[in-house]
């Protein structure tokens, strides 16, 4: 039994357990998950913003270039100007243009015109839609790019094409004053992989940087994207689709430690974790004691039945507990109390059974007397009648007649105790059979009989009857029962009283409460447990058998119904309890 | 034992090299960013490794040429616009195709385009031109452009400002030239029906078609304009059918003498992995992968057994440019567009007469002929 409720306890735990575990660890892990998600992509859309802006810079700062120069140029060739506004316009556009490092000035064919000299074999942007920038070329270390635009006059002719040489310390500039992450890069490179410009001041070289795979994917794609590899966390973007870069295949990166760009999503997630796993343990706990709560009542009930079902009365109090529990509790204590009823009156039947033999034996032994005794009194009657009133045996024969007239009368009430149930006698009462009564009819009955010998001693007689159900006792013998209560009950008033009949239904339905109450002077503790007793009387010598309230118990318990006897209502005179069977 | 180390030797006899990022198929291309997409996306499925870059195509012949003159970092396979072909067959910087491909079932269309010197030198790649696009409830126009500008007209008396959709540029001006017998050639243009051609084209715009935006709107305007029902008459190519709205109400006819092009797929002489650049080429042109790239955007596939299972809209654009010419097969056809299209540009903004204009292409053209 131990390992039972031990279990119980077990399951509710369990159950509890996971009903907690299940969805903290399945909410959990989907918060968890969805969290990190969530922050991987801000850092990654973080630092796509990041190279878009950065991009949207360098692209500001070359279209703002490429336009002037090319305003210049057209203006230029639409002057057909001499070599003195030629080389006034050369020196204006590299004063106005920081970035301007070199300009030169070439005819359609190549020749140059004014300006710098440029690398032989330049292409002066043959099908290059007016002009282009080039990839970067390192000058000493340091980077720069050739920007070709195409001047064409009024008609759309050309006349001519400007070469300038940008300086490409503006891009580092751009970067270097952009706030990046801990431990991030930004680098801008041309379609061959060579770095433009970096935010690691050390990281310019000429040095191609294909083969790396984030470079690569920038070459190869003309949009943007993210790509985490090798413990890096890289963002990259074409700047092809720049207005100033079209045809430029220059691309830009931002790349970051996986540890650094993802610190936050990864702090996020260990918080998160140490607060699941802290509420999961004080969810635990809450659960074990909600379980030892929850199971404690039922334990105790148990235990309770343990006893009830070894035949024990439990000391401890009745268990109590809320909702369903305390219901089961009760009905326990219901289920023991008609146990015990059960038991008591299995006891009284065996009681009555011994009391029946008894009462067998004694008729036989009243029946034997009876006869010699009547012989007795007939003949001390007879010799009476033969002395004067004078005669010196008189009194003594009068005392014989006298005694003998009560020993008569006992053996009378020896005969009715052991008279068996008279099974032809009619039954009174509506719908009642043979062996059965209906208390109500019965009660009223007995109101009618008892009325004279209340008045007699000023004794009020009330009923209330509150069931209408036919119980399994003869109406004689429950009319003989309720006349024996009651009019012992009257016998004890000295100065009036009030006597009260009930009848109720028991809890559960399956047998009547008859009670005899009365306010009178009550009968003492110590002589209570001998009144159902036969020959035991309270009354003065001579008045009373001592087999009434035997006679009542013999045919209660006759009918498999019980008697007690208990306090009066309010603490005065005493009631009989009678629990008679229903009929089912 | 014995027999497990065999069987892993069999295995590792019999299976192909595992792919690594040396063994990768250098791949230039000149994808719009959607094709570039779809083409990672497609090729990645397929297995095979490929170390793709874009080149721009603005700059497209420039540098391919430049990269294949200097002959460093060569790649194995390269997306060319179909002009440039006779520029790098005549430097002698591409292989021709094996016999496999050269035989694959071409269609005449496509086989032409890959034709230098009377030679295969080129894998078909897909087929443009400019044909004429309509709403199926608009009344249909005859091939001419006389009878496309006379359609315009009746369309603009409808209550359309500007029904008909030409863009600022030399390429949409050949019908118009070639209706006045001049063909993109640097001799034909002394001719004064280049100027007849280049008055005519350029007095479409404020009358027939919108007044252009500033260069490089150009094609989100047209997109714009079409979706809004502006326009009657659309002349355009199958790159843009894609981003249209109610494709499958879409009629596409016959533009008279509108030129007809496409992209090629060339293995350099340079490649040094020829045979995966053909293999790449023989995949990208095959028929699952070309109607993929047809489906979505479009384009019409080069072998026969592809396009018959292209979508209705790819086939009638296909054969509105069966009768569609192509450009001049040329060094200089792809170097002519430098000076035409700022020629077209200057009459249309009013800056120059077609004189004056085609006078400076005269030059220009002779230029380009004198440095061939």
């Amino acid at each position: 039994m131990k390992t039972k409720k031990s279990s119980l306890r077990w399951s509710v735990l369990i159950v509890l357990s996971l009903a907690a575990v299940v969805p903290t660890v399945v909410v959990g892990s989907l918060a968890i998950s969805r969290a990190r998600h969530d922050v991987e992509d801000e850092v990654q859309r973080g630092a796509l913003a990041h190279i878009r802006a950065l991009g949207a810079a360098l692209d500001g700062t070359l279209q703002d270039a490429r336009r002037t120069v090319d305003f210049a140029a057209s203006q230029w060739a639409d002057a057909s100007g001499d070599r003195r506004s030629t080389q006034l316009l050369a020196r204006r556009l590299r004063r106005d243009l920081t970035i301007v490092k070199t300009l030169s000035i070439l005819s359609p064919e190549g020749a140059l015109v004014s300006g710098d000299p440029i690398p032989g074999g330049f292409d002066i942007g043959s099908h290059s839609f007016g002009g282009y920038i080039g990839d970067a070329v390192f000058e000493k270390g340091h980077p720069e790019i050739h920007m070709v635009v195409q001047a064409r006059g009024r008609t759309g002719e050309l006349m001519g094409v400007f070469v300038a040489t940008l300086d490409l310390a503006f891009v580092h500039d751009v970067i270097a004053a952009a706030r990046l992450g801990p431990g991030a890069q930004v680098i801008v490179f041309d379609g061959r992989g060579v770095p433009v410009a970096t935010s690691d001041p050390t990281g310019i070289s000429a040095t191609a940087l294909s083969g790396d795979p984030v470079v690569d994917r920038a070459l190869s794609s003309t949009v943007e994207g993210t790509l985490s590899q090798n413990g890096w966390v890289s963002a990259y973007r074409n700047l092809s689709s720049y207005q100033s870069l079209r045809g430029v295949r220059w691309a830009i990166i931002h790349r970051q430690p996986e540890a650094k760009a993802y610190a936050l999503a990864r702090r996020t997630t260990r918080d998160t974790l140490t607060i699941g796993i802290i509420a999961l343990a004080i969810a635990l706990a809450l659960g074990a004691y909600f379980a030892r709560r929850l199971t404690r009542p039922l334990a105790d009930l148990a235990r309770r039945a343990d006893l009830i079902a070894a035949g024990m009365t439990p000391d401890e109090p009745p268990v109590k507990g809320p909702g369903e529990i305390g219901t089961l509790a009760r009905s326990v204590d219901e289920m023991a109390k008609r146990i015990a009823e059960r038991a008591e009156l299995t006891s009284a039947l065996a009681r009555g059974d011994r009391l029946a033999s008894v009462g067998v034996m004694s008729a036989q032994v009243a029946h034997e007397i009876n006869n010699p005794l009547t012989t007795v009194l007939g003949y001390a009657k007879l010799m009476l009648e033969d002395k004067p009133a004078d005669h010196p045996d008189r009194g003594a024969l009068e005392l014989i007649a006298d005694e003998a007239e009560r020993m008569k009368k006992i053996i009378g009430t020896l005969l009715e105790y052991s008279r068996a149930p008279r099974l032809s006698e009619p039954a009174f009462g509506s719908g009642a059979s043979a062996g059965t009564s209906r208390p109500s009819v019965v009660i009223e009955h007995v109101g009618r009989l008892v009325l004279p010998q209340l008045k007699k001693v000023r004794a009020a007689f009330q009923t209330e009857v509150t069931t209408e159900v036919l119980i399994s006792i003869e109406a004689s013998q429950l009319q003989q029962v309720l006349v024996n209560l009651v009019q012992n009950a009257a016998q004890a008033f000295t100065h009036g009283g009030t006597i009260k009949v009930t009848a109720k239904a028991m809890p559960g339905g399956i047998a009547t409460l008859i009670t005899v109450s009365d306010d009178g002077p009550g009968i003492p503790v110590e002589a209570r447990v001998k009144v159902f007793d036969p020959f035991y009387t309270t009354k003065a010598p001579g008045t009373g058998t001592g087999l009434g309230l035997a006679v009542c118990k013999h045919l209660v318990a006759t009918a498999g119904g019980s008697i007690e006897l208990v306090d009066g209502p309010n603490g005065r005179g005493v009631e009989f309890r009678v629990v008679i069977p229903n009929i089912a | 034992m014995r027999c497990l180390a065999l069987a892993a030797a069999v295995a590792a006899c019999g299976s192909p090299p595992a792919p690594s990022s040396s063994h990768a198929i250098r791949f230039l291309h000149t994808f719009n960013p959607r094709e570039t997409e779809l083409f990672n996306t497609t090729i990645a499925e397929r297995g095979l490794v490929v170390d793709a870059s874009l080149v721009p195509f603005a700059r497209g012949h420039q540098v391919i040429t430049e990269l294949l003159r200097g002959g460093k970092d060569c790649p194995d396979l390269i997306r060319i616009d179909a002009t440039w072909l006779p520029g790098l067959v005549a430097a002698h910087l591409l292989r021709s195709p094996p016999e496999n491909l050269a035989n694959a079932g071409w269609s005449p269309i496509a086989k032409e385009l890959s034709l230098a010197e009377g030679a295969l030198w080129a894998v078909p790649q897909s087929i443009d031109g400019l044909v004429v696009v309509r709403l199926n409830g608009t009344p249909p126009v005859g091939p001419s452009v006389a009878e496309l500008t006379g359609a315009a007209a009746r369309a603009q008396l409808c209550g359309l400002a500007h029904p008909l959709g030409v863009r600022v540029d030399g390429y949409w001006m050949v019908p118009w030239l070639r209706a006045e017998g001049v063909e993109l050639e640097p001799t034909q243009v002394e001719s004064d029906g280049a100027v007849r051609a280049l008055r005519e084209f350029s007095s479409l715009f404020g009358s027939l078609a919108a007044t252009p935006p500033s260069a490089g709107g150009e094609a989100p305007d047209e997109l714009r304009r079409w979706n809004a029902h502006e326009l009657a008459y659309w002349v355009t190519g199958p790159w843009q059918l894609a981003d249209l709205r109610d494709r499958d109400q879409i009629e596409v006819s016959e533009l008279a003498h509108a030129p007809r092009g496409g992209q090629l797929l060339v293995v350099p002489d340079c490649a040094p992995q020829p045979a995966a650049g053909w293999r790449l080429a023989q995949e990208l042109t095959s028929e699952p992968v070309s109607l993929i790239f047809s489906d979505a955007f479009a384009t019409i596939p080069t072998l026969e057994a592809a396009q018959g299972h292209a979508t209705t809209l790819v086939q009638h654009t296909l054969a509105a440019l069966a009768h569609a010419k192509r450009l001049p097969h040329t060094v200089v056809t792809p170097l002519l567009f430098d000076d035409l299209n700022p020629a077209v540009a200057a009459v249309i903004a009013g800056d120059a007469t077609p004189e004056e204009a085609i006078a400076g292409v005269r030059r220009g053209w002779r230029r380009l002929e004198a440095t061939k």
